[in-house]
Order: C-alpha cells, then sequence, then structure tokens
C-alpha cells in the first residue's frame, strides 16, 4: 500500500519510526513532514497528508501530533477525508470497517509505541464492510462539504505564516 | 457558560449519567439528542450548527466510539472537535486547540473517566499566543 504520513515537531521521531516500521513491511511511505524538531504548526502538515489521500495519491493516511486533535482535525476538514482519531485498536478496527476511514490518527505523547504499531496493523489490516447502514452514514458524511484542495499548493497558509514571523502570535 | 449535549441510542445511558453529573457542577445543560432510534450523524449536526450560531458554548456528543460523530463535527466550518478518551486530551485541547466540542465513546470509555472527560474540557481555557496560529489555519480549511 502506499501511505501517505504527516506529523508536527512534538512528534518527528515517532513519525520516523513508524514510516521504518511501514517500509520494513512492504509498504510505500509518503513523508510529508515535518522533519526537524524546529516549531513548526499542525495543520501544514495535516492537509499536505490529507491531500494525497483525498487526490488518491495515498491509499492511506496517518497524522500524529502530541494529542492527535489538532493534526486529524486539520485533516479532516479535506474534503473526501475521514480521520479517525483513535486511542485503542478495536476504534481503529471500527472506523475502517464501518466509517470506511482513510486516515488514522493518535496522539504521540498519548500512545505508546507498542500500541501505535498494533493499532496501524489493525487499521491497514481490516476491510470496509460495504453494508446498507454503513454506506448511508457514509454518504451522510461525504455530503458535509469540506476543502476541496490542490495537491502541493504549499503557499496556502501563507498568510499566516507572513503574520507569525513579524511577531503577531506570541505568547 | 452553555453546554449542548446529545447522543445517539448507543450512548444514550452514558449522556443521561454525564448530564446529571455536569448539572451537580452547576453547568447549565441544553439535551438535544433526538429520537432514540436516530444515528450520530444528526444529533452532531445539530450541536455543531448550535455552536456555529452562537446559541451555545460547548457541545458534548456520545456515541459508541466517538470517532464518527468526532469525524462529523469537523466537517463543519469552525467547528474544532476531538474524540477524547482521557484526562489530558481533554484538557490539552481547550489549551492548544481552542475547541468548542467533544466527542466520548460510550463503549470505549468508562463512567469515571467519562465524568472527568467532560469536566476537565468544560473546565480548561484556551492559551491562545502561539497557538492561535494553528487555529486560524483550521479555520480557513473549513
Amino acid at each position: 500500500m502506499i501511505i501517505s504520513i504527516g506529523c508536527d515537531h512534538i512528534v518527528t521521531e515517532i513519525k520516523n519510526h513508524l514510516i521504518d516500521y511501514l517500509e520494513s513491511k512492504g509498504h510505500k511511505v509518503i513523508d510529508n513532514g515535518t522533519y526537524d524538531k524546529i516549531r513548526t504548526h499542525y495543520p501544514i502538515y495535516g492537509k499536505k497528508t490529507a491531500d494525497k489521500v483525498a487526490s488518491g495519491e495515498a491509499d492511506l493516511g496517518i497524522t500524529i501530533c502530541g494529542t492527535g486533535v489538532g493534526i486529524s482535525t486539520s485533516a479532516n476538514k479535506v474534503d473526501g477525508v475521514r480521520a479517525a482519531l483513535v486511542g485503542d485498536v478495536e476504534t481503529a478496527r471500527y472506523a475502517k470497517e464501518n466509517l470506511n476511514a482513510n486516515i488514522v490518527a493518535f496522539g504521540g505523547r498519548i500512545l505508546g509505541i507498542g500500541l501505535i504499531e498494533n493499532i496501524i496493523d489493525v487499521f491497514l489490516g481490516t476491510e470496509y464492510k460495504s453494508t446498507k447502514e454503513n454506506e448511508k452514514i457514509i454518504q451522510k458524511i461525504n455530503s458535509l462539504n469540506g476543502h476541496v484542495g490542490q495537491v502541493n499548493d504549499d503557499d496556502y497558509f501563507d498568510e499566516f505564516l507572513k503574520k507569525w514571523d513579524c511577531g503577531e502570535y506570541h505568547d | 457558560m452553555k453546554v449542548a449535549i446529545g447522543s445517539d441510542l448507543k450512548g444514550y445511558e452514558l449522556k443521561e449519567h454525564i448530564k446529571e453529573y455536569l448539572n451537580s457542577l452547576g453547568y447549565e445543560i441544553q439535551d438535544m439528542t433526538l429520537e432514540k432510534e436516530l444515528d450520530f450523524f444528526d444529533v452532531t449536526c445539530k450541536i455543531a450548527k448550535a455552536i456555529q450560531e452562537k446559541k451555545v458554548d460547548r457541545g458534548i456528543v456520545i456515541d459508541e466510539y466517538g470517532v464518527g460523530s468526532f469525524i462529523v463535527a469537523n466537517k463543519h466550518k469552525g467547528i474544532i472537535c476531538a474524540n477524547v478518551f482521557d484526562e489530558h486530551s481533554a484538557k490539552m485541547t481547550r489549551r492548544h486547540n481552542n475547541s468548542t466540542m467533544i466527542t466520548i465513546g460510550s463503549g470505549i470509555v468508562g463512567v469515571r473517566l467519562a465524568e472527568k472527560i467532560a469536566e476537565i474540557f468544560l473546565a480548561s481555557e484556551y492559551d491562545g499566543g502561539r497557538h492561535q496560529i494553528r487555529v486560524d489555519m483550521l479555520n480557513k480549511l473549513w
């Protein structure tokens, strides 16, 4: 499978570990960054990861930040993406089997690496079950609009990054 | 602070319990649960719209896994929602994401933990500052 993966600067080492893990199982991985520990912003990587799933360039996606909330929320705002934020294996199985979730997300500061690997194994290994009930709920979700992105429109967030560089966002 | 709560059939019992618990803490709770047979999609949309229209300040949706309502809520413009299964995430999603909604899986999270998650979510404040650039980015996306 082709897996699109993304993270923020809090959990880069976990993403790097997962790339090795996925590649050792024969998957091809698209690494959307971030690539180091320098402070950055999770929606950039959530969107990049999600755009590649929505466009069909990747089969499935994985997003990770501190709690998983911010990056999975940004992924869900992309049209055609159903990103499941999970803390256990069973929820990941349900989301794939019933909601045909195409991204799985978790918090790198919430879960341990053993559970994360188990979640990924089950998410990738579970088949969607096309029942009448499942189709109905997915159709309802797809009827809600979302951001229609272009893959690699890297300047999408520039207006905010310029303000950041000017020191307009400060603690 | 006005708080909306809702559930589907499988989350109904836990929703009733959390509603009473939050009432006992002094919160004004508006139960937006539709008829019991309806799925999580409709009740999540109803609560997300109430937040968009500023009729309520926070929303809590309970379904069996939490994850379906979580996806539906975040498909609403300007809504930031977290599927929460631990106290730390309940706090951090307020502090860092300024989320206005959470979902809880009644089949996944036990009663005591669900009480704490709801309580901490409502009691925690947004940090603002550097986190605002990420929230601005989310709001531009959808």
